[in-house]
């Protein structure tokens, strides 16, 4: 967490990520990639604590971590907004209905901020899909260091046993 | 690969039961997968799903890479694999040694009455060795479904038996109430998994860590 001295500037927001996964104690992390992703996921492969599976399908990917996280593992879930829209059934069938705390990051896409049009269907639709199928979710804040809004997404899923999505932006998750 | 003179899923599920290792867990995929299960063998170890096609191999993989010390077995159905066909794939890459797939090939959907598959004969076990699973065989009858499960695996990857398989549309009545919220509680306590802490007790950590 930043201190008061510190600015928000100076922290580097996907360390941040990564720091808040080890220190929780998050030993599995299942993703499937997009451009915004690709370097973080880089930096967990090399990470000994965590073990990274890159999976084919966000859907397949969402059943994995609930296979980890029922194993006793922490899990966190690295997937791009398209992943959430793909994986409907899976959320509401499997990852609701069974009650598994997942932490979800997510490449927020198709934002005003994303430069490249053809993600715009999808970042319109995200959040109205979100409220539709009942996933808890938050946009990470700019303004404030990354690293404890990472946690209290965590820890909102494991206290209400149901998967969270932090929604993040090219700055926050781009290594 | 199908044959003309298929077992029951009941004469595969006997061997399984009395062939099962006594750390085994055991994930069992959407309708009769889980109900006869249920019905033959139930246990706190088994975790069954009620629907979710197509999902309860991927899961087992997670299970089996967060156990690695527990045998796991995931019974799923030609059709289910059908629709995540790239599960093989993580599989493959992820070769969790502790981890065997049993493929019920009925050649229908048998979950929702017996609907005809897309493809009813396909050479499953060839499909998953060119996913980058070594070890996949098809298993023509209960007699070499038994000759396989007491041979070791290899423990260089996962194990993928494709088990040629009457249908059956017929719903088994479970002798269980399928709350998906106590199988996952009754598994999770049997596995004796940590705890997770709530941060008002001073914790926001599993127990433990």
């Amino acid at each position: 967490m930043a201190t008061s001295g510190e600015k928000v500037a100076d922290l580097h927001r996907p360390s941040e990520i990564l720091d808040t996964l080890k220190r929780l104690g998050f030993g599995v992390a299942i993703a499937v990639p997009d451009s915004w992703l690709g370097e973080i996921l880089v930096q967990i492969e090399a990470e000994p604590s965590i073990r990274l599976i890159r999976a084919t399908h966000e859907e397949e990917a969402l059943a994995i971590a609930c296979g980890s996280r029922l194993g006793g593992v922490r899990t966190a879930m690295f997937v791009q907004n398209a992943g959430l829209l793909s994986m409907g059934a899976g959320m509401v069938s499997l990852a609701q209905r069974y009650q598994f705390p997942l932490l979800m990051l997510v490449s927020y896409r198709g934002t005003v901020e994303d430069p490249v049009f053809y993600h715009v269907p999808k970042g319109r639709v995200t959040e109205p899909v979100l409220q539709g199928i009942g996933l808890s979710y938050a946009r990470a804040d700019r303004h404030s260091p990354l690293g404890p809004q990472v946690e209290r997404a965590a820890t909102y899923a494991e206290e209400a046993s149901c998967p969270f999505a932090l929604l993040l932006s090219q700055e926050d998750v781009q290594w | 690969m199908v044959n003309e003179m298929r077992a029951s899923r009941a004469d595969y599920y006997r061997v399984l039961a009395d062939r099962l290792p006594a750390n085994a867990l055991v994930v069992t995929s959407l309708g009769n997968a889980s109900y006869l299960w249920a019905a033959m063998h139930h246990a706190p170890e088994n975790f069954y799903f009620e629907d979710a096609m197509g999902l309860a191999l991927p899961l087992a993989l997670g299970l089996a890479v967060a156990q690695p010390d527990r045998p796991v077995f995931v019974v799923e159905g030609d059709g289910a694999l059908m629709m995540h066909m790239g599960s093989l794939v993580t599989v493959g890459a992820v070769a969790p040694g502790n981890l065997t797939v049993l493929l019920i090939q009925n050649g229908v959907h048998a979950a929702s009455g017996g609907q005809a598959l897309t493809s009813a004969k396909l050479d499953l076990a060839a499909l998953a060795r060119a996913a980058g699973i070594g070890q996949a065989e098809n298993v023509a009858t209960p007699e070499a479904f038994a000759s396989a499960m007491g041979t070791p695996p290899l423990g260089d990857g996962a194990r993928f038996l494709v088990l040629s398989t009457r249908p059956d549309p017929e719903v088994v009545n479970p002798p269980i109430a399928f709350d998906p919220v106590l199988t996952k509680h009754r598994f999770m306590a049997a596995l004796g998994v940590p705890r997770y802490v709530p941060t008002m007790f001073g914790g926001g950590r599993l127990e433990g860590r």
